[in-house]
């Protein structure tokens, strides 16, 4: 079976830290990481190709550096890793992304049938969740989103089995390959490299290709294949909030302090004191 | 000004205000811009001095002074205007939960009422189920002027396909300027298939809309980056422009059942594909008890500031004082010490209560984004400089192992007197 698995290289997101006196984002020392969503979707991928056998591509759009990310995998046991990297790929948004990566996947699918795509849930810089769901689509591939288990594969039928988080629970489904996969975090621990793979890595080659090699519609692609357009960025509104009582000498005098100035909006403490009206 | 060898004024990038967006990296005439470490960065010897990049950065990252450049909008594109102009309403994605409304839905069209009105336009419900006549009626009441349905046995429960196939169709037909889907699972799952299909613009997860007066567009502003920033994103050429919501972001509007409205009925030809069938359902137990965070009007929230098991039971009690519940932030989840269904912010779940009392929250930005809507914020924090006291309405400064016991001596001492 022919498994691809889809990876964002990001900024680490949790690490970043705001600048208090300025209100601005600190970027500086930031590093980039793999989207920890798309190593759960490797390890799935990688899951797979242990179980059912196969091959796994890993793919990704980015900066030459993004090639990173694609050599980690392979690290991890992914076969072959592709490096989607071109300036007319840069600027795009979730549209302009799918469609690019789409166009990539047609063109693995051409030498090897694909029948799962694997991709984390959403990235950790941007959480928009929309790049699975595009490629699901322009593929025409059944679309799971927000799986938590891969039951089974029935290779005979061409049906894939998962677990998927819904409101206020979790189905099962049972749908037909090919199929894109979002994953959650609690699909899988990503495996560690062991030595052997590690090496093996760093000598493996990590192919790149341009908006040529993709046979892209240059309108479609990057910014200018991106309908949305950001308009201005800008710090959450610095508050400056009510008034504080410390209680580190007179903790008494603050609670009571505290709860007089919250009971002092009458409306409030009417609905407080009636617990909200039950 | 820097210059390069050749003598050319170039433009330089300011790391710290670089947000990676590569608009600048797309818009170089020569390739002079690549991206390293997650921001752009300037080849100087290649760059011609253009000021290319100085115009399209939307965050004022580059560093440009050429005389007589000044810094413009953006270039306008050549797009038929004409085109737009057939695309009217705003329109919401009515979910239907257990045979009704699900109250995103209902919030959402009480936003798109105000949106409407700044646009002199209709707001346009669309309902995709089987035998949903009860929810049309609802969402007239809640403040549709038109209802599209689309009743159909193949749409009983949801299935991406068919559901990406009827919205689909019905915003080609109806043709609205905009339309709003709640960022609920099903919402998040179906409206990249049809921004895709319609090959639109989708801007996820907003927290504020507003139209642009003037151009009439949508401002659909969004955290991102982790939530460490907020972004404003429009989507000027393409229609609907379209956005998903999440859930108590907005205020959900009077029902008013004496409102009459328009109900229309589409018929559906369903895709031409096999579908997925559902095996089975499992309700939400893993977490023990799959109590609903958000429905509760007050809410004592665990920081890690607050992170022991011992205080756990006080906080509980103090819950109970104050008619709630105990939820927490992130780092007390990670610890084991409640479970997810409880969590507060960014990764975890949108809360508006009446009251929210922090108990050693920080106010990490992914938090309060959790919470900011909540009508009175009380924090008790150790730290005098943490954030949540900038949101809180009253703070106290002082170690919660002192003060929560205080608390609900004075809280008891209160009820009593009334």
């Amino acid at each position: 079976m022919h498994f691809i698995c889809c990876i964002k290289q990001v900024p680490d997101t949790s690490k970043v830290k705001i600048d208090p006196e300025t209100n601005t984002l600190i970027r500086s020392g930031v590093e980039s990481i793999a989207n920890p969503y798309d190593m759960v979707a490797l390890e799935a991928a990688l899951t797979l190709k242990d179980t059912y056998g196969g091959i796994v591509t890993v793919l990704s759009m980015g900066p030459p550096q993004a090639e990173q990310v694609l050599r980690e995998a392979v690290s991890l046991g992914a076969d072959e890793a592709i490096l989607l990297s071109d300036r007319a790929f840069a600027g795009a948004d979730t549209l302009a992304t799918s469609y690019a990566l789409t166009k990539a996947i047609e063109k693995l699918a051409q030498k090897t049938p694909v029948d799962i795509v694997c991709c984390g849930k959403q990235a950790i810089d941007g959480d928009t969740a929309q790049v699975g769901p595009g490629i699901a689509t322009r593929l025409g591939y059944t679309q799971f989103t927000y799986v938590t288990e891969i039951k089974e594969i029935d290779t005979i039928n061409a049906r894939i089995t998962v677990k998927r988080k819904v409101e206020g629970g979790s189905e099962i489904i049972r749908g037909p390959l090919p199929a894109v996969l979002t994953v959650e975090l609690e699909l899988a621990k990503p495996r560690r490299a062991s030595l052997p793979r590690l090496i093996h890595s760093l000598k493996s080659e990590v192919s790149l290709w341009n908006a040529a090699a993709i046979h892209g519609d240059n309108q479609k692609l990057g910014l200018k294949g991106s309908p949305t357009w950001v308009k201005k960025i800008f710090s959450p509104p610095l508050k400056e909030g009510g008034p504080r009582f410390d209680a580190r000498e007179k903790p008494r005098q603050a609670v009571e302090d505290c709860l007089k100035t919250l009971l002092a909006d009458e409306t409030f403490a009417f609905q407080f004191l009636n617990q909200w009206g039950r | 000004m820097p210059e390069n060898s050749k003598g050319i004024e170039v433009a330089e990038i300011l790391p710290d205000k670089c947000i990676g967006c590569q608009i600048c990296v797309a818009e170089c005439p020569v390739g002079a811009i690549e991206m390293s470490n997650g921001v752009a960065l300037i080849d100087p010897e290649v760059c011609i001095g253009c000021g290319e990049c100085f115009e399209v950065c939307p965050v004022e990252a580059i560093k440009f002074e050429k005389k007589g450049r000044a810094k413009k909008m953006r270039k306008p594109e050549e797009v038929s205007e004409g085109a737009l102009a057939g695309y009217q309403g705003v329109a919401v994605f009515i979910e239907s939960v257990n045979g009704h409304g699900a109250t995103v839905s209902w919030e959402l069209v009480g936003k798109a009422k105000e949106l409407a009105e700044k646009l002199n336009t209709r707001v346009i419900g669309f309902l995709l189920g089987h035998e949903v006549n009860d929810i049309a009626r609802e969402a007239i009441a809640y403040g549709c002027d038109d209802v599209h349905v689309i009743d159909d046995p193949f749409l009983k429960t949801y299935l991406s396909k068919p559901y990406g196939k009827a919205l689909t169709d019905l915003c080609k037909k109806v043709k609205p300027e905009i339309c709003l889907i709640g960022a609920t699972p099903v919402g998040r799952d179906l409206a990249g298939i049809v921004a895709t299909n319609l090959e639109t613009g989708l801007t996820a997860d907003c927290t504020g809309l507003d139209i642009e007066e003037g151009k009439n567009l949508l401002l659909m502003t969004r955290p991102t980056f982790g939530g460490n920033i907020m972004a404003t994103i429009f989507c000027e050429h393409h229609r609907p422009q379209m956005s998903t919501v999440r859930p108590r972001v907005f205020k959900t509007p009077e029902k008013n059942t004496a409102r009459t409205g328009n109900t229309y009925h589409n018929g559906f030809e369903p895709p031409d594909a096999k579908l997925p069938e559902l095996i089975d359902f499992i309700k939400d137990v893993a977490a023990g008890d799959g109590v609903d965070i958000t429905r509760f009007p007050a809410l004592v929230v665990a920081g890690k500031g607050a992170c022991d098991l011992e205080t756990m039971p006080l906080l509980e009690e103090l819950a109970g004082l104050i008619g709630g519940l105990v939820a927490c932030s992130r780092p007390v989840v990670e610890a084991g010490l409640m479970p997810y269904e409880r969590q507060v912010g960014q990764t975890g779940k949108t809360v508006a209560p009446k009251l929210y009392l922090g108990i050693g929250v920080s106010g990490a930005v992914q938090h309060l984004v959790g919470m900011q809507g909540s009508e009175k914020i009380i924090a008790v924090n150790a730290d005098p400089k943490a954030p949540i006291f900038n949101v809180a309405d009253v703070g106290i400064i002082g170690d919660y192992k002192k003060v929560v016991p205080l608390l609900i001596e004075q809280l008891k001492k209160t009820i009593q007197r009334n």
